[in-house]
């Protein structure tokens, strides 16, 4: 099912009581309760947030996505449990052993699904690409024909009006907002993996040694096009995009209840993402051969 | 953005499972029982809308199945005990009162809370 997201701008004291989170404020304000099964993603972006051990040990064993915010309030860390799932180690097993083959071919789903989501995104908008539907529909295995650098090329491009618009961590806005977006989606993605008992940091294609997400980061690509709808859809509604307000993060932090379409069947991206990850354990078991990605047309 | 995006999450699919009891505390052994049976519907994520009506907002049917099946393996062996689901859209239209001054209703629980 969907869980919920809790996002905490203010000062805040929060404990444990009953199996629910119990939300104390500085003021006067009335104490809160939510019902920590419920939760799927707390972020936590004041400063002056008290957290007890307590709690986050329940967190952590619901399988929370605990997410810190640094003093610029952009996310920073990503708290996840040892444990995720009761056959971890078996499954760690797999995804450690699975073969170059696999992986490559793992990676050419990967990046297929990704650029036809984007031209899909693309369509959408009416800038549609010729050459992006050709990019998809030639994927090789393991992209050697880095068709996702070349869709990458054409789709930021086109995606904003915006003349010379790239896409990179420290570029011009809505740079800020995809940053943000992605880190959310990365947070979603990152614990659906760890629920279904598989190491976030051993990708399939990102292998950078200073990463400790490369997996997230390698099954999150399909899903970025769902962020950059909801970036493009600020953009469009929003004269001032420069500084990411409140309210524009409340937009973003709807990415996890977005409807997308999986295997034919309408679900939020949080439940899809769940979906992904247990079809990617399956590919690494053998069991089967195709990743469930969404699929944005 | 859009509301069409988030079809999933509308208030006639969401809903509140409510549970309503009536339960012995003649003796202390009756006593006991029946504040187990509060703290685990506590435990539970239910919250007291009045002295023995608890509620609990349920994001799904399957989610308010699993609440529901909960509270059934905890039923108290004497005593009445009511369990109810309606939907948020029903839940909401609820009219509450102190005295005869009218009352907010409570805000249903949101897929995203910003505090």
């Amino acid at each position: 099912m969907i869980k919920r997201t809790l996002f905490f701008g203010n000062p805040a004291y929060l404990s444990t009581k009953n199996e629910q989170l119990l939300v104390s404020f500085p003021d006067d304000k009335p104490d809160r309760t939510v019902p920590i099964e419920d939760i799927g993603m707390l972020v936590l972006e004041n400063q002056q947030i008290t957290i007890t051990n307590g709690l986050l040990c329940k967190l952590t064993a619901r399988k929370v996505a605990v997410v810190s915010c640094n003093a610029q309030h952009l996310p920073n860390s990503l708290l996840l449990p040892m444990q995720g799932h009761t056959e971890q180690t078996e499954r760690v097993r797999y995804q450690l052993e699975a073969s170059q083959p696999l992986k490559k071919n793992l990676w050419q789903q990967t990046v297929s699904a990704k650029i036809k989501n984007q031209y899909s995104l693309l369509k959408e908008k009416g800038k549609e690409s010729k050459r992006m539907e050709y990019l998809y529909k030639n994927v090789s295995s393991g992209d050697s024909g880095n068709n996702e650098a070349q869709a990458a090329a054409i789709y930021w491009q086109a995606l904003f009006d915006i003349p010379d618009f790239n896409r990179g961590q420290n570029g011009i806005p809505p740079n800020n907002l995809l940053n943000y977006g992605y880190a959310i989606l990365r947070a979603v993605i990152a614990r659906a993996l760890v629920s279904s008992g598989m190491l976030p940091g051993v990708g399939i294609w990102h292998r950078n040694k200073y990463n400790a997400y490369c997996l997230a980061d390698d099954i999150m690509e399909p899903y970025r096009p769902y962020v950059d709808l909801v970036v493009a859809f600020i953009v469009e509604n929003n004269d001032d995009i420069d500084e990411l307000t409140t309210e524009l993060k409340k937009e973003l932090l709807a990415i996890p209840a977005l409807d997308v379409m999986i295997d034919g069947q309408k679900s939020p991206l949080m439940v899809a993402a769940s979906r992904t990850s247990s079809s990617l354990f399956e590919c690494f078991a053998g069991i089967r051969r195709k990743i469930v990605y969404p699929d944005y047309g | 953005m859009d509301e069409k995006f988030f079809s999933r999450l509308n208030q006639y699919r969401t809903l509140w499972v409510l549970v309503f009891f009536d339960l012995p505390t003649e003796t202390k052994k009756d006593r006991k029982i029946a504040t187990s049976f509060r703290k685990k519907l506590l435990d539970d994520g239910f919250a007291m809308f009045q002295f023995s009506i608890y509620t609990r907002f349920c994001a799904s049917r399957e989610n308010a199945d699993v609440h529901i099946r909960r509270t059934k393996m905890n039923l108290p062996p004497k005593g009445k005990v009511g369990i109810m689901s309606i939907t948020d859209k029903q839940f909401g239209m609820m009219e509450i009162f102190y005295g005869k001054k009218v009352v907010e209703q409570e805000k249903p629980s949101q897929q995203l809370e910003l505090f």
